[in-house]
């Protein structure tokens, strides 16, 4: 199936947006107004749903006038346009979207025709599927791992450059011993969040080694702020 | 307007197609997907997480509602999104550069595509038909496609690394830890913010 590639599926959807106002600006303005405000780190609604790699939302305006001896042609609605990438199937996604995070679906998702709220997580799903366009050929560079999979693997790597730089110059056996207790530390890690970027911990930071790194794996409470 | 997340950049395109072409087009990629050597430049560039085509027929736009008028378009359409790692001139090039006989395999189908090569008219026919992106989402922001293959591998190591010291005597673990760092050493790079202007 061209939705998917491995683990991986790419949903895409093109989903009318309302003609006219919605109050004092355009259904599409309104959209645009909310998605510049959202957060895009581990706060986003993308987030919640934590099997999401990759997702964007993007207003469609009008087809591209390529220039003559092109024909000019306009569309007669504005689309939103929801591209993602994630781990499993389509129907628990698009439900756990409207379970997870029903204020920002509905305030996106309010402005577009035939939208039939989240109240009814099954209703949205297939309110959703009527707006998919099948994809015709989808790429996934890595497509047999998971979001969180992935997070852990990322954070397990920047912990093992800390540790080989930590324990540089140490006799072997300091080594052996510091390496039972990395691997209890990797065991009681707390897992990574999705979408952290802002203020996280692992940026270099005052008193890191000559590299600039911190230790990964540490407690993190200091980053992981609301 | 947000193309950029950390390390990725998010691309849409959108060229018009004669709709007659789309079979072949259709054919094209059913061909792609089902030839493995077709998508080994794509895995070798390797700073792509996800990329897809998705062709919408003239009369297949979703209409949810009577009260919402008709499309009324000669053209179909072909929707190109990308998710990559560097700056658009570096992914345009090296596009242009590594792929330009599939890049022409897919889009000489579209109105008024120049070809691949020479990039000048490659990228000035890109930058028309790219439309930007309003909120971007990345679980990974700090992360490019290599980053993570190179994580993956740092695992597995460390896994069968972890599983064989288990027993072993400090001059034993000594001799094995050396060859574990040696293994791993060129996958430790750290993953951060991408330089300005990537």
């Amino acid at each position: 199936m061209p939705n998917q590639s491995g683990n991986v599926y790419g949903l895409t959807i093109l989903s009318p947006i309302i003609h006219g106002a919605a109050g004092d600006i355009s259904h599409d303005c309104a959209i645009r107004d909310y998605l510049a405000g959202l957060p895009r780190d581990h706060r986003s609604l993308f987030a919640k749903v934590s099997s999401t790699h990759l997702a964007r939302l993007v207003v469609m305006d009008d087809v591209v006038f390529v220039g003559t001896p092109a024909r000019e042609e306009h569309l007669q609605s504005k689309y939103l346009v929801f591209e993602t990438n994630f781990d499993g199937d389509l129907d628990t996604y698009l439900e756990r979207m409207a379970r997870e995070a029903p204020e920002e679906v509905h305030a996106v998702w309010q402005h577009c025709v035939g939208y039939p709220g989240v109240k009814d997580p099954a209703a949205f799903a297939a309110y959703m599927k009527k707006c998919q366009i099948e994809t015709t050929y989808f790429f996934a560079d890595v497509n047999n791992k998971t979001v969180q999979q992935t997070l852990r693997a990322l954070k397990l790597q920047s912990g093992v450059a800390h540790f080989i730089e930590a324990n540089q110059g140490k006799s072997a056996s300091e080594i052996q011993t510091a390496f039972r207790q990395f691997l209890e530390k990797v065991r009681h890690a707390p897992e990574p969040l999705a979408g952290e970027y802002e203020g996280h911990p692992h940026l270099p930071a005052r008193g890191a080694g000559a590299t600039g790194r911190t230790d990964p794996l540490a407690e993190e409470s200091e980053g992981h702020h609301g | 307007m947000t193309n950029i997340n950390g390390k990725t950049y998010a691309m849409n395109a959108i060229t018009p197609m004669k709709a007659f072409y789309t079979p072949i087009l259709q054919l094209i990629f059913f061909l792609l997907g089902h030839v493995k050597a077709g998508q080994a430049d794509l895995i070798n560039l390797s700073f792509i997480h996800f990329a897809r085509w998705v062709v919408v027929k003239r009369h297949k736009f979703p209409r949810l509602s009577d009260s919402q008028p008709e499309e009324q378009l000669h053209y179909d359409y072909l929707l190109f999104f990308s998710n990559f790692n560097g700056s658009w001139n570096q992914y345009i090039d090296a596009f242009a550069d590594v792929l330009s006989i599939g890049l022409n395999l897919i889009w000489r189908w579209s109105v008024r595509y120049p070809g691949a090569r020479p990039v000048t008219d490659f990228k000035r026919y890109i930058a028309l038909v790219q439309f930007d992106t309003d909120y971007y989402y990345v679980a990974y922001p700090r992360a490019a496609a290599n980053d993570v293959k190179a994580a993956f591998r740092v695992n597995d190591a460390l896994e069968d690394f972890a599983r064989a010291s288990k027993d072993m005597t400090p001059a034993e673990f000594g001799g094995a830890y050396l060859k574990f760092v040696t293994q791993v050493q060129g996958d430790l790079g750290a993953t951060g913010i991408g330089p300005v202007g990537a």
